[in-house]
């Protein structure tokens, strides 16, 4: 396996090259699981660059990605490989004559069935099999970074299938063998928590828990990805938005969401984050009616009375009751 | 691996990390975090990778190693600095007789005299700025019986008996009468509120002390305790009798019961597809090589089947229907559509707070929504309801689940509505904790089980288990 990242720092300078803004808590675990050859489970809300840090990582260490989407239902056919049957039906249709040929010749039956199996090779070989993301990554020439995304939507069969490939990298077709990997590929699952995931998975995995960012990552991410808003409206809008997450909403801003309404700022070419501006723009941040209703009426308001910092002067005041 | 000895690691100091590392785990065992010996494994070749020097890859290190799950990452992080200290000293405030002129200290002393003999010392004690050594701590410990404690929920508690033990209450109370004895000599107002403060700083940086060595000493205790409380008794146990932390262990269990159901559910559908060959389907499909049946088309035969069920979350059955309802949540795959309803007097449709991700939190915004109280138990008011709004979630491929001991209070019990909910259903299923000999005085279950397609008793874990798979998979 190719080590571009030899150290917490490098991994930091390489994906912050690739846009993507890494906390010392991802760089660490990014390049722990790279050092230790281990998937890493990314999990947390949707929209805060899960699926963003495997893209970075790939282009980041000049690696291919390679991605498999989950969804309910999916299954080894879609996930692994399939015979392409069709082909080999036409194969075996045009080659007819050839067939004839090679089978004519033969004085019994057993013979002709002989002379036949000689040949399956042709028919069950890679040339037939129809590569699905895993099998890709297994096979692939160069070190990958494989990307299973939002595993959580697939079903619980498929995690334990799962398992066999993430734990030896190998896979047995029974027409092949077993084929293993040139190259342990990097393996980035992510995981919206929308169900818990086996045991057994995680234990095969290292853990990170992606959160909404605070003010000033995700105000970095803003400057570094938007660049033509004004840093004053930026840090206007970023506070905004994470006012919003502290309320109550169906739905949460997601960053992706905060870079989208940030990119609407500046097409509105807006200068100040007043009620009109919000008024119009709103929608992009918040996408359930009751939210934006609820943000209307909230946050629009004027703020009310800040509280009274709490009395301090009382003496002692810590160990008054026990 | 030098988990198990092979290399010499490589730093001083190491051996006692490897064995801090493993008292950790242990404790995050104890506190109910799954950590598998190949994780613990991990956790050492991540930290040999990573260092000891840098106390936040330290962290991080153990953490994504260790941790697999969002709910453990609050337990780890308690723990973690109580292993391994909180990576700062306690701040004290100082001695404020350092800088005083000799007429403040003269006063100082002078005022002090006042006080008798022990407070006296215990004053000046607070006073000196000095941190407490480890034998003070250990000291204070014994005295509190610390060593007995397991819990970390006892910490601050600890901590306070530990302040007690020290007179705290006492010598604050004495502090304010020395420093209105202070003011009354003509001390000046700054130097008064100087030493004050320094006070209260000294004060608190021996809480801090107090509470991260309470913190310090239970964790080792948990990372002692022997593990492995036997779960099939607790299975085996009723629920009235179980208790409060009985229930939050039973919680795990549940968690584990339901993935395996889960699995054993989900295989056992999967089979069932690769079952009959559908005829139509691959004729149909063989058109496209020529009439030559290349792909054979099987049924589709997975019933999933919808469930609508009904749990009394009175006082009696809260326990039962919670668990209930975390068995349904973490089988909803596997299941086409769940309608869940809770009543105490009346119905509530709490499908709603089930489309969320979490469990706990949807179980526990329906039971704080409808807290139990001394108000009546009345199924027959709250099968009203069901027939008023509801009736059309029942229809053919429906298993209707009453949870509950049918006692209604005398109350109507509405037999009319239940009958007819009971055609509509394919199935109806009453759990009931109670068994036959039971159904008397107000209980209508008598009058109900006639009407059902069957009634279970599930009393403990291991029956309700058994119910919920013979429910799904009927």
């Amino acid at each position: 396996m190719t080590t571009i990242f030899d150290s917490t720092t490098t991994v930091k300078t390489e994906l912050s090259k690739q846009k993507y803004i890494a906390s010392d808590e991802i760089a660490t675990i990014v390049y722990l699981s790279q050092k230790l050859g281990k998937p890493l489970l990314a999990e947390g809300p949707a929209g805060v660059g899960k699926t963003e840090l495997a893209k970075a990582i790939a282009s980041a260490t000049g690696r291919e990605l390679i991605r498999l989407q989950c969804y309910e239902g999916l299954d080894e056919s879609k996930a692994l490989y399939e015979w392409e049957y069709s082909k080999q039906l036409l194969y075996t249709q045009l080659l007819r004559d050839k067939l004839n040929d090679t089978l004519g010749k033969a004085e019994s039956l057993a013979e002709a069935a002989d002379k036949l199996a000689k040949e399956e090779d042709v028919f069950f070989s890679n040339r037939f099999l129809l590569q699905r993301p895993l099998l890709k990554a297994i096979l692939s020439d160069k070190p990958t970074v494989l990307l299973i995304d939002e595993i959580d939507r697939a079903d619980a069969e498929f995690e334990a299938f799962l398992l066999e490939i993430l734990s030896d990298f190998q896979v047995s077709v029974p027409e092949l063998g077993t084929l293993t990997a040139k190259h342990k590929p990097f393996v980035i699952l992510t995981s919206n928590n929308t169900r818990e995931l086996s045991e057994a998975l995680k234990r095969r995995c290292l853990y990170l828990f992606i959160d909404y960012p605070n003010l000033q990552e995700e105000l970095a991410v803003v400057r570094l990805k938007v660049p033509d808003l004004n840093p004053k409206l930026a840090q206007q809008a970023v506070e905004f938005v994470q006012k919003l997450r502290k309320a109550d909403m169906r739905k949460s801003p997601s960053i992706s969401e905060t870079l989208d309404w940030a990119n609407a700022l500046v097409a509105l070419n807006a200068s100040n984050l007043d009620k009109d501006v919000l008024e119009d723009t709103l929608s992009v941040l918040l996408k359930h009616e009751a939210d934006l209703q609820k943000a209307k009426r909230q946050l629009m308001a004027p703020p009310p009375q800040q509280q009274k910092p709490r009395n301090n002067n009382e003496d002692f005041g810590r160990f008054s009751g026990n | 691996m030098y988990l198990l000895g092979g290399e010499t690691p490589p730093l001083r100091g190491m051996h006692i990390m490897e064995s801090r590392i493993l008292q950790l785990i242990a404790a995050l065992r104890a506190s109910g975090v799954r950590v598998s010996l190949a994780e613990s494994a991990e956790a050492f070749s991540a930290v040999d990778l990573m260092g000891i020097q840098d106390r936040e890859h330290f962290r991080l290190s153990l953490r994504a190693t260790l941790i697999k799950d969002l709910k453990d990452i609050a337990t780890f992080e308690k723990l973690f600095p109580l292993f391994f200290g909180s990576g700062q000293p306690p701040m004290m405030g100082g001695n404020p007789s350092d800088d005083m002129t000799p007429e403040e200290a003269q006063m100082l002393a002078e005022a002090l005299r006042q006080f008798a003999e022990n407070l006296r010392q215990r004053m000046e004690r607070l006073m000196s700025g000095d941190q407490l050594s480890r034998a003070e701590l250990e000291a204070l410990g014994q005295l509190v019986g610390l060593n007995q404690a397991d819990n970390l929920n006892y910490q601050n508690w600890m901590a306070q008996r530990m302040m007690r033990a020290m007179a705290f209450p006492e010598v604050q109370k004495a502090m304010k009468e020395l420093i209105e004895q202070l003011a009354q000599m003509g001390m000046s107002r700054e130097r008064i509120e100087q030493i004050r403060q320094m006070i209260q700083q000294n004060m608190q940086g021996m809480q801090g002390q107090m509470e991260q060595f309470a913190g310090e000493r239970i964790a080792e205790n948990l990372s002692e305790k022997p593990r492995g409380e036997n779960i099939d008794n607790l299975m085996n146990r009723p629920f009235h009798a179980l208790s409060d932390e009985d229930k939050k262990l039973l919680q795990r269990e549940v968690k584990k019961l339901a993935a395996m159901l889960r699995t054993r559910i989900a295989l056992r559908q999967k089979r069932a597809k690769n079952g009959q060959m559908d005829p139509k389907a691959t004729i149909r499909a063989s058109l496209k090589y020529h009439g030559v049946p290349m792909e054979i088309k099987h049924k589709d035969r997975v019933h999933k089947p919808k469930i609508v069920v009904i749990c009394d979350v009175s006082t009696s059955m809260r326990f039962c229907s919670e668990l209930m309802l975390s068995f349904l949540f973490a089988l909803q795959g596997q299941v086409r559509k769940t309608h869940a309803f809770a009543f105490i007097d009346h119905l509530e449709s709490i499908s709603e707070d089930f489309s969320g991700a979490n469990a706990d939190e949807a179980i526990q915004s329906v039971l704080w929504r409808m807290p139990s109280g001394h108000y009546n138990t009345d199924l027959g008011w709250a099968l009203n309801d069901f027939n008023n709004e509801y009736m059309d979630t029942l229809n053919s491929g429906t298993t209707l689940i009453i949870v509950g001991d049918g006692r209604n209070n005398y109350n109507d019990p509405r037999l009319d509505i239940f009958s007819h909910m009971a055609r509509r259903a394919t199935r109806t299923i009453w759990l009931n904790p109670e068994p036959p000999l039971m159904w008397n005085g107000d209980s209508d279950m008598a009058k109900y089980a006639p009407l059902c397609s069957n009634v279970l008793k599930v009393s403990n874990l291991r029956e309700l288990a058994e119910a919920v798979d013979e429910m799904i998979t009927g």
